[in-house]
């Protein structure tokens, strides 16, 4: 009995040391693979309209609603380590009292998954068959890193606490990305130049202002 | 197992031993907590309302210290619901105001609305004290054994009788 569990002890013992060393090594090539990205982002087209937050609510809130285009090349972030890539956009305004863009709301995200891990999305059994054509044979995509978007409608329509948001100024789309590894450190938009990896190139729209409320049509006001 | 009893002297020796281990690793727990900030420095993802970047099993460390700057949005956090104990992984995607007050508003990847219908009634917004912290590493699979240990109990008792057993009788 003796000799059988620490056998078995230290087989299981060998197992986890080398597993853990494998994935370690894994994690350090993210560090050692450059990474440059570029985006370009311009706002195409800004309404504020009254709405509910749901169906069943009683309460009117603005919403922003937003268009923009996006021309961005992330292929270098999808390395063999890169599990999925997380894609979003962003608007930011100011409060009345500051300068700062103490206000940030997402309003379009997008999850862009290697080859390898096509099967963990959660989408149709039609686009899962697509998806998983587009890249046959391979388990690193770069060119799924390239993104293309003209006059996109945003995702979420964007309110604030209060309910209020007509007529901000100083508003700015920004992209950013998180790149998901298999293994190791999660990644962000990158602040400060990081040995290989480059900040991004562009990435922020310049500055616009939400507009007035936008005055419904008389047939739409005949409803509570 | 006869010779442990014999030598009252031994057995007291495993006894403390096993209670070693046990002191050693709820040590570097807690101090892994004190290093992150964290009540919870890791932490395994009970859903798939993030895949498909995290499944369930997944094991995720956490942060909760902001030296450089305050949670913002994009980040995947931890939080806890006000009343409720189950801790939820989910990205934040609105962020109202700075500072300890600032309204943050979450959503799962997987997910098709945000959280607000998650939250507490009557809250809207998470606040900094609400969450654990942000994760920061990932290693894929590794707390699926805290999964089975918790959706089946006995294997709890079967694996703490083995350990125990091991540790008595080894005796080096």
């Amino acid at each position: 009995m003796h000799s059988t569990v620490v056998r078995a002890q230290n087989v299981f013992g060998f197992f986890t040391t080398v597993a853990f060393a494998v994935a370690a090594l894994i994690a350090f090539t993210d560090l050692i693979t450059p990474r440059t990205p570029k985006a370009n982002i311009s706002m195409s087209k800004v309404e504020v309209v009254r709405g509910r937050p749901n169906y069943y609510s009683t309460k009117k809130e603005e919403y922003a609603v937003l268009r923009f285009n996006l021309n961005a090349d992330f292929s270098s972030l999808m390395n063999w380590n890169t599990k999925q890539l997380f894609v979003y956009v962003s608007a930011s305004w100011p409060n009345s009292t500051s300068s700062e863009h103490t206000n940030e709301a997402v309003i379009w995200d997008t999850i862009i998954t290697s080859p390898s891990a096509d099967h963990l999305q959660n989408i149709g059994p039609a686009a899962m068959k697509k998806l998983k054509k587009s890249a046959e044979g391979k388990t690193i995509d770069p060119s799924r890193g390239k993104i293309n978007l003209k006059n996109q409608k945003a995702k979420y329509q964007i309110t604030a606490p209060g309910g209020r948001l007509a007529e901000k100024n100083d508003v700015v789309l920004k992209v950013h990305y998180n790149i998901q590894p298999w293994v190791g450190v999660l990644t962000w938009t990158p602040q400060i130049e990081f040995g290989k990896w480059k900040m991004m190139k562009g990435g922020v729209s310049k500055l616009f202002n939400f507009p007035a409320l936008k005055v419904k049509k008389a047939a739409d006001t005949t409803s509570r | 197992m006869l010779s442990a009893l014999q030598n009252p002297r031994q057995a007291a020796a495993q006894v403390l031993n096993f209670v070693l281990i046990l002191s050693t690793a709820f040590m570097m727990w807690k101090g892994l907590s004190v290093l992150a900030d964290s009540p919870s420095p890791i932490v395994v993802v009970l859903s798939g309302s993030m895949e498909p970047a995290f499944q369930r099993g997944d094991l995720l460390f956490l942060w909760g210290r902001n030296i450089f700057e305050e949670t913002k949005v994009g980040e995947i956090v931890v939080y806890n619901v006000k009343g409720k104990d189950i801790p939820i992984v989910h990205r934040v995607v609105r962020k109202f105001g700075v500072g300890d007050e600032a309204k943050l508003l979450t959503k799962g990847d997987n997910n098709l609305a945000d959280d607000t219908e998650l939250y507490a009634r009557g809250q809207d917004y998470l606040e900094r004290k609400d969450i654990v912290g942000s994760v920061v590493a990932y290693i894929p699979f590794v707390g699926y054994v805290t999964i089975m240990l918790s959706e089946h109990p006995w294997l709890k008792t079967v694996m703490l009788g083995i350990m125990g057993l091991v540790v008595v009788l080894q005796r080096e």
